[in-house]
């Protein structure tokens, strides 16, 4: 037993832990939980824990429903919600096959792939997201969505539930471990962000996964409402998940370089390029849902165009300004990210698209110093800035034609991502929207 | 004159008596300290043959010369020791008497042995010229007591070598010094006496011993050392050291990283990370003193990168802490490294406490998941791992290399060490001699490979000596040859005969894993001789599980079944069985094999040339092993007709017969036959007869994949081509007609895979039969005569018999299976004039006559060319149609449930789409582009290529996707051994499955996943080109 082993069974002793849960997260997203008793921790860490994985989103093949859940001692935790006393624990897992082999389908396993494969080129990866959500009074059966307050951008409400709730929300963050950067309110009403501190790839996706049940358990103690869908009121900002990205060879930031053009070395240019060159069939990951792409195109800061710019908010990709003496902080920001994605393959393919210009040396075109929304679609043609996909339709359309989706996923979880996708869109496809209805059924 | 006749004669002394180059000897024996120390050097100078005694006399002269050097500056500086130096060297290297003084020849002998094998210790004496007491002394460095070794090292750090924990006197540069001093002064009385040795073989065990317990003393010291920078000593922890490797097994090198793991304990009062935190300074500090800078060159890299989780662990760990890592963590290579383990420093009781608790674990570790495939993996590791621009000098890596012995004997070990304590020792030599004392390897092929060992160790050390450099390469300067040729004893061979005998030791050390690792597998009552061993049935099962078969009971009673008795067909096979139970474990199934095997030798073991064939031609034997456990369809082709195994030897008679060969043949059978069921019988073992030799050329790659389906097509087109004249035959006697004017010519025309050619080992034949009544001939009877030899044809091949029936297909006929099973030319040209449909044209693209009247089949192709070339090619509504069939094709004939991404005929981007595509280009552009006018896919493929209607990437898409389904397809035939069935053409996702199908195909062993993910993507990649091609749909 390793000593991280070690340290989890010592600790489920001395703070009297009752239950473990054992997390890992479906090909959507979507965050599994079972729970096992602290006896049967030691045999979960050496052979893990079996399960039916045919009943779960995308994990297995049809043929082969035997899967293996092995959690990862370095990610243990006590969930601070469920009370010191007899509590519970949460580890995330690997998945596994019958025969001990990665499962092909974890999500998990698809971004630590990808990890290796940027550390055999000596890079490790690092990312930072900005989490926007909306907390909203409880729902009321068919009643409109209300948002808590009626607050702006980075206004100071006062004594309301949303300032209680960053507080309790980030406390219980902190205490699991997970470092807050930044926290204020969001343009639209009710609307709330919290910043987490960079760190590496697979910690990242594996704290946003927390960072979500953290955010859903305290807005149920305070008697509110929050949701991660990217745009749940049509009139109001929508929800995104900027996302600050970088690379390191060893201590050294690799995007940094003194002298150049906005600080940036080439690897961070070719990365950029890289991120758009790629951007549009990677969208229908990073922009899984139907909802994302009402997001996407509905304005204010939300980046509908294939394009970079240094401190531009309309760009896709935002070369923040540098802090002079702060090499290390060099990053790029990739915004048509929302929180809604499944962490761990939007991470996976944002680097994949990044390690690819940089393996095949893309030229990134020239910053844009544009407002892009500003600009006339002719003007845009003429510039050769393309737009993101419309829609989900268009995203699959893209995805399915892309190599570098297809190995970077591996053949099972691209397959099941197309086709769960198709499926969405088809279901989307047959609503009768309110829309219609108000619009058509009387005239016509 | 007098100089020069004088030099001349120097000269002369000095090649005579080995030196190489003379010019710069003569000029280095007049060098002015030299010749103060020894005199004037004459020819007949006793310096000169005692450094003609030497592996290098120039080297060992330089040396000479530049100690003289030394130790006249060092008696110029008035030092009264040194000039007693100078007085004793002046005294050895002059004397003459050598009977009256055999010690002092023995001291001069030493002298020059160690400057003439080591520029190191040369340097070293040079630079220290009192060490010139350790050669003057003549005690043996070896055979040493361990203990007087350590006490020598821990006084030179002035420590107490009886104190519980000896500490040293301070852990200033100078200590750090002191004990690298120490080192080196024994390394070089060590270095002395194996050099002198009369049989370094001999001495080599006890040499390395010796290394390894100066070692062992050294990081004493250095941890006496150590303790001493902490303030309190670290009292309070108890820190024992893990020798592992060659170090744990007391055999190492003169330079070598030495391993060790390190053990901690608190003692009473002291907590456990109080325990940690000083043993891991101390352990840290330990290996600074030995490898760290310093005034004094570094010892050796202490390396501990086989402590549990390697270089990310901790440094230091508590016993139980260790012992939980292995219980539940550990690696088989964990296990075997383990194996080597003994404490060499440090707390005496802690380090037996860590071996006493280890060793249970590393006795049942051949009982752990997966010991199997780790153990396989870890010899390819051992085979594989050599840089390609050292492979030919590498002593210890590779086949035949130094790391294979070890490997060899420590799998022995922990497949037969779980039973018997006594077979446990971590020193290879002893363990391989207890192998073999204890019956479970044979005596003398265990002493061979001893041998090998200490050869193969010797020359490392000699190597190594030279500049004391960790190395594992042979020179390949022919100076450096020389003189290790010279040091090892083998001064007359030279160069030339030391290479050579490596190469033969390399060869040996191979086959010998082969003798020690199987041949024990043979029964007791199959012994040739005393001096081999037999493995009791346990221990005999306990081995075949280890190497991966999954029966051993079953096997073990193969083995005595093929080797019982006294016969001669007995004796070979007991010179054959050991080796090819090897070849068997690596192939997919090694019971299978076994088993087929014995049933083989069943059925031959009496004919005369079998059993020769696999003694005499080892490639014949090592292909049968491996086909017979890599395919279970050759392994029952082979049981039906052994006489099969001939072709094994030869290449050229893998190869597919030519289609005009076969065809004689056929004409042969039917000329010689009367009855025409055994006619037809003898056909059809010949076509088995030429699947199962495609198969075998396409399993050990005589030829491609690529070439396998048309060999198979030929055999069909023959068995076709007799088949219809016996029909023929058979049909006119019964009907009452001339055979030699039957009312119809008749033809048969090839369709689908087999018109183009691309049959797989459980194909349908898919046919057209077509006549033509003889002039004058009644139309009414002649189709009664050409249905009746249709049916006939059908029946012959495809009733069930003891030879393989070939499926006779008709399906593709107008109407399909209404349609009347033979039609006249005549109405098939009025059936084509009016009443065709897109998809019969396509159907027609593969037609290719292959039997019957060649005139006949000619009109026929005549005929549809028309239909399946159309002048200008498709109209819009046709291509329309064509797509829409292929739409419904793929909705409705993909069978229920299957999973279309793995489905190799139907399914996307399988054979179908690839075949379709090519075939609408056909029909559109065939009468404008002749290159397209083929019934081949690839060939067509190719056509639309390079006449620009496919592009080039395209093209290869296709290609790839198209054969590797064929390939796949065929693979799983193969494998399974089954033809058709409802999984024939699905891509099994049973990883066992996966897996062999993958070894058919020539991937390295284990690599199902990345036959799937090939399979997957290329499939994938081909279906976007289709849809793009094929479908018309824009991107």
């Amino acid at each position: 037993m390793d000593r991280q082993q070690e340290f989890v069974l010592r600790t489920v002793e001395e703070r009297d832990i009752r239950f473990i849960r054992l997390w890992f997260t479906d090909v959507l997203g979507m965050l599994k939980s079972v729970a096992i008793a602290p006896a049967e921790l030691e045999s979960a860490f050496a052979e893990g824990i079996g399960f039916d994985g045919s009943a779960i989103e995308g994990l297995t093949r049809v043929y082969e429903a035997d899967m293996v859940a092995r959690p990862d001692p370095t990610t243990f935790q006590v969930l601070p919600w469920r009370g010191d006393h007899q509590g519970t624990a949460r580890m995330f897992c690997d998945i596994l096959t019958p025969d001990g082999e990665p499962s092909l389908s974890d999500s998990r396993n698809v971004l630590k792939r990808t990890l290796t494969r940027a550390s055999d080129q000596g890079f490790t990866f690092y990312t930072h997201p900005e989490v926007e959500f909306y907390l909203f009074e409880p729902p009321t059966a068919g009643g409109p969505l209300v948002p808590i307050d009626h607050g702006g951008y980075f206004d100071h409400v006062a004594r309301t539930q949303g300032h209680d709730f960053r507080r309790a929300a980030i406390t219980m963050l902190e205490s699991m471990g997970i470092s807050v950067e930044f926290s204020h309110h969001e343009a639209g009403p009710g609307q709330n962000e919290i910043d987490l501190r960079y760190a590496d790839a697979l910690t990242t996706a594996d704290n946003l996964m927390t960072f979500r049940t953290v955010v859903k358990e305290v807005a149920l103690e305070q008697g509110v409402f929050a949701s991660f869908m990217p745009k749940p009121l049509a009139d109001q900002p929508g929800s995104g998940m900027h996302t600050h990205l970088s690379l390191f060879e060893g201590d050294r930031n690799a995007f940094h370089e003194p002298g150049a053009q906005y600080e940036l070395s080439k690897t961070a240019r070719q990365f950029i390029a890289g991120l758009l060159h790629h951007s549009a069939e990677i969208t229908a990951v990073t922009n899984q849902y139907v909802n994302s792409y009402k997001r996407l195109w509905g304005g204010a800061e939300a980046p509908s165009y294939i394009c970079w710019g240094h401190n531009n908010r309309s760009a896709l990709v935002r070369v923040p300004m540098y802090k002079p003496g702060k090499g290390n902080s060099s990053r790029v920001e990739y915004r048509a990210l929302d929180t809604a994605a499944n962490p761990y393959l939007a991470f996976a393919l944002m680097l994949a698209a990044g390690l690819k210009g940089i393996t095949e040396g893309y030229e990134l075109p020239d910053a844009t110093e544009d407002d892009v929304w500003e600009l006339t679609d002719a003007e845009r043609r003429a510039l050769g800035i393309k737009p993101l996909p419309q829609s989900l339709d268009d995203a699959i359309e893209l995805m399915e034609r892309s190599e570098l989706v297809a190995e970077t996923l591996g053949e099972h979880v691209f397959d099941f991502v197309l086709r769960n996708k198709r499926q969405e869109w088809a279901g989307y496809s047959a609503q009768v929207t309110p829309f219609e209805l108000k619009r058509l059924l009387q005239v016509l | 004159m007098v100089s020069t006749s004088r030099t001349a004669t120097l000269g002369g002394r000095l090649t005579r008596l080995g030196f190489r180059d003379v010019a710069r000897a003569i000029h280095l024996c007049t060098d002015k300290d030299f010749t103060a120390v020894v005199g004037a050097v004459a020819p007949d100078h006793p310096v000169l043959d005692a450094l003609a005694e030497s592996a290098d006399p120039d080297l060992a002269l330089l040396a000479l010369v530049r100690l003289c050097e030394a130790a006249c500056a060092e008696a110029g500086a008035g030092d009264p020791g040194a000039e007693e130096r100078r007085t004793r060297l002046a005294t050895l290297l002059t004397m003459r008497d050598a009977a009256s003084q055999s010690d002092a020849v023995q001291v001069r002998s030493r002298l020059v042995s160690v400057l003439g094998a080591s520029t190191a210790l040369g340097d070293e004496l040079v630079r220290h010229p009192e060490l010139l007491d350790v050669v003057d002394d003549v005690t043996s460095g070896v055979g040493v007591d361990v203990r007087a070794v350590r006490g020598e090292m821990l006084h030179a750090v002035g420590a107490d070598p009886d104190a519980d924990v000896p500490v040293a006197r301070d852990a200033a540069p100078a200590t750090v010094d002191a004990v690298r001093r120490a080192y080196r002064r024994r390394l070089l009385r060590i270095a002395a006496s194996d050099l002198t040795s009369r049989e370094p073989l001999s001495l080599l065990p006890a040499v390395a011993a010796a290394i390894a317990d100066l070692a062992a003393g050294a990081l004493e010291a250095a941890l006496a050392v150590a303790r001493a920078d902490v303030d309190d000593h670290g009292e309070g922890v108890r820190l024992a050291v893990l020798g592992m490797g060659k170090c744990g097994g007391r055999e190492l090198n003169y330079v070598s990283d030495v391993d060790v793991i390190y053990v901690v304990e608190p003692r009473d009062g002291y907590d456990e990370d109080y325990a940690i935190t000083v043993g891991t300074r101390l352990a840290s500090s330990l290996a600074r003193v030995c490898a760290g800078p310093s005034g004094e060159p570094a010892l050796w890299p202490v390396d501990a990168a086989l402590r549990p989780e390697g270089k990310n662990g901790p440094l230091v760990r508590t016993l139980s802490s260790h012992v939980s890592y292995y219980d539940r963590w550990a690696k088989t290579w964990e296990f075997q490294a383990l194996l080597k383990a003994r404490h060499v420093a440090g707390d005496r009781e802690l380090g037996a406490a860590y071996v006493d608790a280890v060793t249970p674990l590393v006795w049942t570790a051949v009982e752990r998941d997966n010991f199997v495939q780790d153990s396989q993996a870890m010899r390819r590791r051992v085979e594989d791992n050599v840089p390609a621009a050292e492979a030919d000098r590498q002593l210890k890596l590779g086949k035949g290399g130094l790391r294979d012995v070890e490997f060899t004997v420590q799998l022995l070990q922990l497949v037969h060490g779980r039973s018997d304590p006594a077979i446990r020792s971590s020193n290879t030599l002893t363990a391989l001699a207890a192998l073999a004392a204890a019956g479970y390897v044979g005596r003398e092929h265990a002493a061979q490979l001893a041998v090998c060992y200490r050869f193969l160790r010797s020359i490392e050390h000699r190597i190594q000596l030279v500049n004391l450099r960790r190395t594992h390469l042979m020179p390949t300067s022919e100076d450096d040859l020389r003189r290790l040729a010279r040091s090892v004893g083998m001064r007359a061979e030279g160069a030339e005969g030391l290479l050579a005998r490596w190469r033969t030791v390399r060869r040996d050390v191979r086959s010998l894993h082969e003798e020690l690792f199987y041949r024990p597998l043979l029964p007791a009552t199959a012994q040739l001789s005393a001096e081999e061993a037999s493995l009791a049935p346990d221990a005999a099962r306990a081995r075949l599980a280890a190497i991966g078969y999954r029966d051993p009971t079953g096997a073990v009673r193969h083995i005595a079944a093929l080797t019982d008795g006294v016969s001669r067909r007995a004796a070979i096979q007991r010179q054959l069985l050991p080796v090819m139970l090897g070849w068997f474990a690596e192939g997919s199934d090694p019971d299978g094999g076994l088993l087929a095997f014995r049933r083989l030798s069943d059925e031959l073991g009496t004919t005369p040339w079998y059993l020769k064939l696999l003694r005499d031609s080892g490639s014949a034997a090592f292909r049968l092993a491996y086909l017979l456990s890599s395919s279970s369809y050759v392994a029952d082709a082979l049981g039906r007709s052994p006489e099969s195994v001939t072709w094994l030897a030869d290449d050229a008679d893998l190869a597919p017969r030519p289609v005009a060969r076969l065809l004689v043949e056929a004409d042969a059978i039917l000329t010689r036959a009367d009855d025409p069921r055994q006619a037809v019988t003898l056909l059809r073992a010949l076509r088995r007869r030429e699947l199962a030799r495609i198969a075998c050329a396409e399993l050990l790659g005589v030829c491609e994949p690529e070439d396998a389906a048309p060999g198979i097509s030929d055999a069909a087109d023959t068995v076709l081509v007799g088949g219809l004249r016996v029909a023929q035959h058979v049909v006119c006697d019964e009907q009452g007609h001339d055979l030699a004017r039957p009312p119809a010519a008749m033809s048969i025309i090839a369709m689908g895979r087999l018109g183009g050619r691309e049959l797989g080992y459980g194909s349908d034949a898919d046919v057209l039969f077509v006549h033509d009544a003889t002039d004058g001939a009644d139309p009414s009877v002649a189709q009664t005569y050409a249905l009746a030899v249709a049916q006939r044809v059908r029946q012959l091949l495809g009733a069930t018999g003891e030879e393989p029936s070939l499926e006779v297909d008709a399906d593709l006929r107008p109407e399909g299976r209404n349609g009347p099973l033979v039609r006249s030319f005549d109405s098939y040209a009025e059936y084509y004039g009016r009443w065709s449909s897109p998809w019969e044209s396509q159907a027609l693209l593969r037609a290719r006559p292959v039997a019957g009247d060649p005139d006949l089949g000619r009109r026929f192709t005549a005929l549809v060319d028309p239909l399946r070339y159309p002048q200008g090619g498709l109209d819009p509504a046709t291509v329309r149609e064509i797509r829409r069939i292929k739409a419904r094709v793929e909705a409705e004939r993909l069978p229920r449930g299957a999973d279309p991404t793995r489905h190799l005929k139907l399914g996307r981007g399988a054979v179908t789409d690839v075949e379709w595509t090519v075939q609408l280009l056909q029909l559109e552009h065939a009468a404008a582009v002749p290159g397209l006018r083929t019934t081949g896919t690839l060939a067509g493929l190719r056509a639309a290529r390079d006449a620009g209607l496919l592009d080039a990437s395209d093209a290869e898409t296709l290609e790839i996707a198209w054969q590797l389904a064929s390939n796949l397809r065929d693979s799983v035939v193969l494998w399974s051994g089954r033809a058709g069935g409802a999984t024939a053409d699905v891509l099994p996702a049973d990883r066992v499955a996966l897996a062999g199908i993958a070894r058919t195909l020539h991937y390295p062993p284990a690599s199902g996943s990345d036959l799937e993910e090939d399979y997957l993507r290329a499939a994938r990649r081909a279906r976007t080109v289709m849809e793009r091609v094929f479908y018309g749909e824009e991107v």
